[in-house]
């Protein structure tokens, strides 16, 4: 109780006096650290919050520590909402991010727009607004990719079939898996692939095997699924339960890794724009060593996507010298190249119109009886 | 066929669950929302045991079955028991806060991400070819076994037993039921126990057969519906109940749009307390004492 | 049900017009004139951050208000209240959308369709009451959130609809300060408008409903006709809510409204304390601020940072008990607390009120 007072007198004085100014480079991350989908988003946090602990010990940036603050949303749009207010119009913060659902996307962009601060998109599914034409304060550093994936997949699945591909979908009863699978299923005929039935699934269902049902009733010998990792692996294991002898690609979350260990089927397939840990690059190394000593709270193979967006902060803010401002940043931000060191196919590369990167890479894996392997090594698409 | 053992299981899911709400809300009249989060919790639990009774599944098991019906028997004894006498809304709310509290418990104990304690178990979860061409999952298939067991004991139990008499007339009428010695407060932490562990074992069955997320406790609300279209008195009635709910989820999912099937249950619901609001085998009565 | 006691130590009313008027004594207007002047001066000395607080507290007190008249006055229990808000922002949301409607259509077309869905979660409660009708309204709360989502993925607003500030005479409201002034004035009519329906017929027969239906009834209320009426204003009070929220927030999307959301609503009147409009008020404040309370106070422990991951989770689980600890030890909420601090110093220096009679 006496803390609560404590804080309540708190919150009371602070709300006559805005934050001073701070020496340091104060950047705002409203994030879904808990909620359903929390373990998407999570480990990424949680990672990026490491990469910055090592950059201010080793010194900063140009000289100058950098400032995280991280607020939870648990998901929910209004939560974001409030964050994103208080981040930008409290904390002052010179750069926003935001790592959460696609539902948190619409608020947060209005408040960062409101504001003149520049908001980056870090492990939280690229919207349209960062292709080119790319809207001048929206930025993109996660994998994930709408169109480009489904085509990335597609490809993958044409290649790789020996036989008539009759191919079934599976998404989430999110809008956005929804729309996703849906471009998919136009897309498969011009392949030559007979597109069947799009399974929609409520996130939370007792029990897959209907979805499942479905598909394999309709004669399906290829799966794809784009949806969180949850939809896309309970409906493969449905299938397999139900005697499913096919064959099952889906995008390679951060999880996939050890899914793929745990599960041991060599055809489940996961397509993805990440180098998973099997990899062994000096800079996974780092990564895992880096989490080890941080105490970092979730396996080290989940935590690229958080590190790519740290590599990518530090270069934006670097660019932006000091003083920072939010329109520094931006212009910053509008002309970056940043080397991944094998963490992806190649750089990420924002231009005045692209904020997205220039060519899209794609691997794909699987388990191939003894350890997760490479299946088809970089294949990339320009970004036009 | 694959249709049918879908809707068995399904069903049984659901059945499994809703004798929960049935068995307090006949004993003491409360509406128990948190039931979804004591489910889940049963699930956590047995995940909790499974480290430390490694290498041991069937003491792991027996430990969380056990430990599911101490925590029923807690939230009588320390929450539910100072709300009788009280407002039902009261009461009702009650059990809400506590879902809220425990659902926020989980997240801090055991984090948001997906668990698999089939694994930390070692239990292998193959599918079984029934006769007939339909397939069942090895855990789904015990899900079913279980809930026809539960329903089998519970029958006998509440048609035979000492303490299964006294529930039923703690029901029909506390003031006589306490008049003639029988203690309502352990009757009703019967209750409670014997609820969140049938709760508990659909939870832990579910986690077995297909993982844990935090997102379980939706599941326990969609149970929910079967147990009020069945009448929220009657013990045959969730049976009936999650058979028509699991049913109609099924047959929308196979034949109309699978996203309906979220929305499915509640229409049914709907339909139900429209025309008889009391359920299928509830009793009449039941409107006019709440 | 603790009765609103009048500010003045004993009751001196001698007419009606002393009755009906709002306030009684000279300490209670000179008091409500320093609230007011104290609203008024907020925007302009509190910082961005703190005028959003204030505009959620005013958003949450219209809600808490309309809510309350269902279920604190007319007995009427609604777990569907997010669904109301979801439909009312949804109005607003596809209105703006489809056909560019300015916020003067949307807003009397929000309380429109809230007014038609009070009808529906309404009909239900001829036939049942208590639980069953709080289920009836839960199961209508995932109907209405069902429909939006389809909206939402059959136009491909997979991030949410989007909606402009409102225009009034060219000058779109964007600023804290002028959304500040909006919203309290939408809260203060709200309350305004609550307090008149509880003076008259109307309220007294919604309270006489709540007490014995039976009574009610052969006191020649129509029973059916009053609690479709209570479900129509406050579901229309409520879907005007949702508007203002998507118009203050800029967008509309199911994850907004999610069945935690009714259980807030609730919370807020059981916190605030039932039957009293003064306790919606002050449940809306606590129960908008409470997270943040939480949060300010893991701020003060050390190494505060790495608590930002369980923060959701502990306000949840604080939540929770803060609900269980009303319930069990104060069910007339704050507002009980603050009648029993008003009473000490009304009695003061007696303990207890004067036997009944012995005042007048």
């Amino acid at each position: 109780m006496r803390s609560l007072i404590v804080a309540a007198a708190a919150l009371a004085t602070g709300a006559f006096s805005p934050a001073l100014a701070q020496d340091a480079y104060v950047v705002g991350i409203t994030a879904a650290l808990t909620g359903p989908p929390a373990s998407t988003y999570a480990p990424a946090v949680d990672a990026l919050r490491i990469y910055i602990d090592r950059v201010n010990a080793a010194g900063g940036i140009n000289g100058k520590k950098v400032n995280l603050i991280i607020q939870d949303d648990s998901a929910e749009p209004s939560k974001a909402a409030a964050n994103a207010k208080k981040l930008l119009t409290q904390d002052n913060v010179v750069l926003l991010l935001d790592a959460s659902l696609s539902s948190t996307y619409a608020p947060v962009v209005a408040e960062a727009k409101g504001a003149g601060v520049p908001l980056v998109f870090a492990s939280s599914v690229c919207p349209k607004e960062v292709y080119p034409p790319a809207n001048e304060g929206q930025f993109c550093t996660t994998a994930f990719a709408s169109t480009y994936d489904s085509r990335a997949a597609l490809a993958f699945v044409k290649e790789t079939a020996k036989e008539p591909v009759k191919i079934g979908f599976a998404a989430m009863a999110i809008p956005l898996s929804r729309g996703e699978m849906e471009f998919a299923a136009k897309q498969a005929p011009g392949l030559g692939m007979t597109a069947l039935a799009i399974e929609v699934i409520p996130p939370p269902t007792a029990d897959y095997t209907p979805f499942a049902t479905k598909l394999k009733d309709a004669g399906a010998n290829w799966v794809f699924s784009w949806a969180p990792w949850v939809t896309q692996v309970r409906t493969f294991e449905a299938l397999r339960r139900l005697d499913w002898k096919g064959d099952y690609i889906a995008w390679s979350h951060l999880e996939a890794e050890g899914e793929l260990k745990r599960i041991k089927d060599s055809r489940l397939y996961v397509v993805g724009a990440n180098a998973l840990f099997e990899d062994k690059l000096p800079i996974q190394k780092e990564i895992a060593d880096a989490a080890q000593k941080a105490g970092g709270k979730y396996p080290p193979e989940q935590m690229t996507e958080g590190w790519i967006a740290g590599m990518v902060i530090e270069a934006a803010l670097k660019g932006a010298g000091w003083p920072a401002t939010p329109a520094k940043i931006q212009a910053s931000m509008q002309n970056l190249k940043v080397d991944l060191k094998g963490l992806r196919g190649g750089p990420i590369e924002w231009t005045k119109d692209n904020h997205f990167r220039t060519k899209q890479y794609y691997r794909v894996y699987k388990w191939d009886g003894s350890k997760v392997a490479l299946v088809k090594n970089w294949f990339s698409y320009d970004v036009k | 066929m694959q249709l049918a053992v879908n809707i068995v299981v399904l069903s049984a899911i659901y059945a499994l669950i809703a004798c929960g709400y049935v068995l307090i809300y006949r004993v003491s009249r409360v509406l128990n929302l948190a039931h979804g989060e004591l489910m889940m919790l049963g699930a956590y639990l047995l995940l909790a045991t499974a480290a430390s009774f490694a290498g041991n599944p069937v003491a792991a098991i027996a430990a969380a079955v056990v430990l599911s019906l101490a925590v029923g028997i807690l939230v009588y004894v320390f929450l539910m028991r100072k709300m009788t006498g009280e407002m039902v809304l009261a009461a009702v709310l009650t059990t809400v806060a506590l879902g809220t509290l425990l659902r926020g418990l989980m997240v801090l104990i055991w984090s948001a991400q997906q668990q698999y304690p089939g694994q930390a178990l070692g239990f292998a979860n193959p599918a079984i070819a029934l006769p007939g061409g339909g397939r069942i999952s090895t855990f789904a298939a015990i899900l079913v076994v279980t809930t026809a067991l539960v329903y089998g004991g519970l029958f006998v139990f509440l048609r035979f037993g000492r303490w299964g008499v006294r529930m039923r007339a703690a029901g029909q009428n506390p003031l006589l039921a306490a008049q003639r010695g029988i203690n309502l407060h352990a009757v009703y932490a019967l209750a409670w126990g014997l609820s969140t562990l049938t709760g508990s074992m659909a939870g832990m069955l579910i986690a077995l057969d297909s993982g844990l997320t935090s997102s379980m406790t939706v599941i326990g609300l969609k149970a929910f519906p079967a147990a009020l279209v069945g009448g929220l008195d009657s013990l045959v009635g969730a049976l009936v109940g999650a058979l028509i709910i699991g049913a109609a989820e099924v047959l929308s999912i196979q034949y109309i749009d699978p996203l309906l099937s979220d929305v499915v249950p509640f229409l049914v619901l709907i339909a139900m307390l429209i025309v008889r609001p009391w359920g299928l085998f509830g009793t009449r009565e039941e409107l006019d004492r709440v | 049900m603790s009765r609103g006691m009048p500010r003045a130590s004993g009751y001196f009313r001698t007419d009606y017009a002393q009755d009906l008027a709002l306030t009684q004594t000279r300490l209670e207007r000179a008091s409500l004139l320093a609230f007011a002047v104290m609203l008024a001066a907020f925007p302009f000395l509190a910082t961005a951050f703190y005028l959003d607080l204030a505009c959620q507290v005013f958003l949450a007190a219209i809600g808490a208000l309309s809510l309350m008249l269902l279920t604190g006055y007319a007995g009427q229990i609604s777990l569907g209240h997010a669904g109301l808000l979801a439909a009312g922002a949804f109005t607003a949301g596809i209105l703006f959308r489809e056909f560019n409607a300015p916020f003067w259509v949307t807003l009397p077309a929000a309380a429109a369709v809230g007014a038609l869905l009070g009808i529906v979660f309404g009909l239900p409660s001829l036939r049942l009451r208590g639980l069953y009708l709080a289920v009836s309204t839960l199961a209508l709360h995932f109907v209405v959130v069902y429909l939006g989502g389809e909206y939402e993925s059959k136009r491909g607003y997979s991030t949410g609809i989007m909606i402009d500030a409102p225009t009034i005479g060219g000058y779109a409201i964007t600023n804290g300060r002028v959304w500040y002034f909006v919203l309290l004035v939408a809260a203060a009519a709200t309350l305004l408008i609550c307090i008149n329906l509880l003076r008259s017929r109307t309220g007294r027969a919604w309270r006489a409903i709540r007490a014995h239906e039976t009574v009610a009834e052969a006191l020649g209320i129509n029973i059916a006709a009053y609690k479709l009426l209570a479900f129509v204003i406050s579901s229309a009070m409520a879907a005007v809510a949702g508007a203002l929220f998507a118009y203050y927030r800029h967008f509309v999307s199911v994850e907004a409204f999610s069945l935690f959301l009714s259980i807030q609503y609730v919370a807020m009147i059981i916190v605030g304390g039932m039957g009293s409009l003064l306790g919606a008020l002050l449940g809306a404040v606590f129960v908008t601020l409470f997270p943040y309370l939480i949060e300010a106070a893991l701020q003060q422990l050390p190494n505060a940072q790495s608590y930002a991951g369980v923060l959701f989770a502990v306000n949840y689980a604080a939540f929770g008990v803060v609900m269980i600890l009303f319930l069990l030890f104060e069910p007339l909420g704050l507002v009980g607390i603050w009648h029993r601090v008003q009473h000490y110093f009304l009695l003061w220096p007696f303990k207890h009120r004067p036997v009944a009679g012995a005042g007048k």
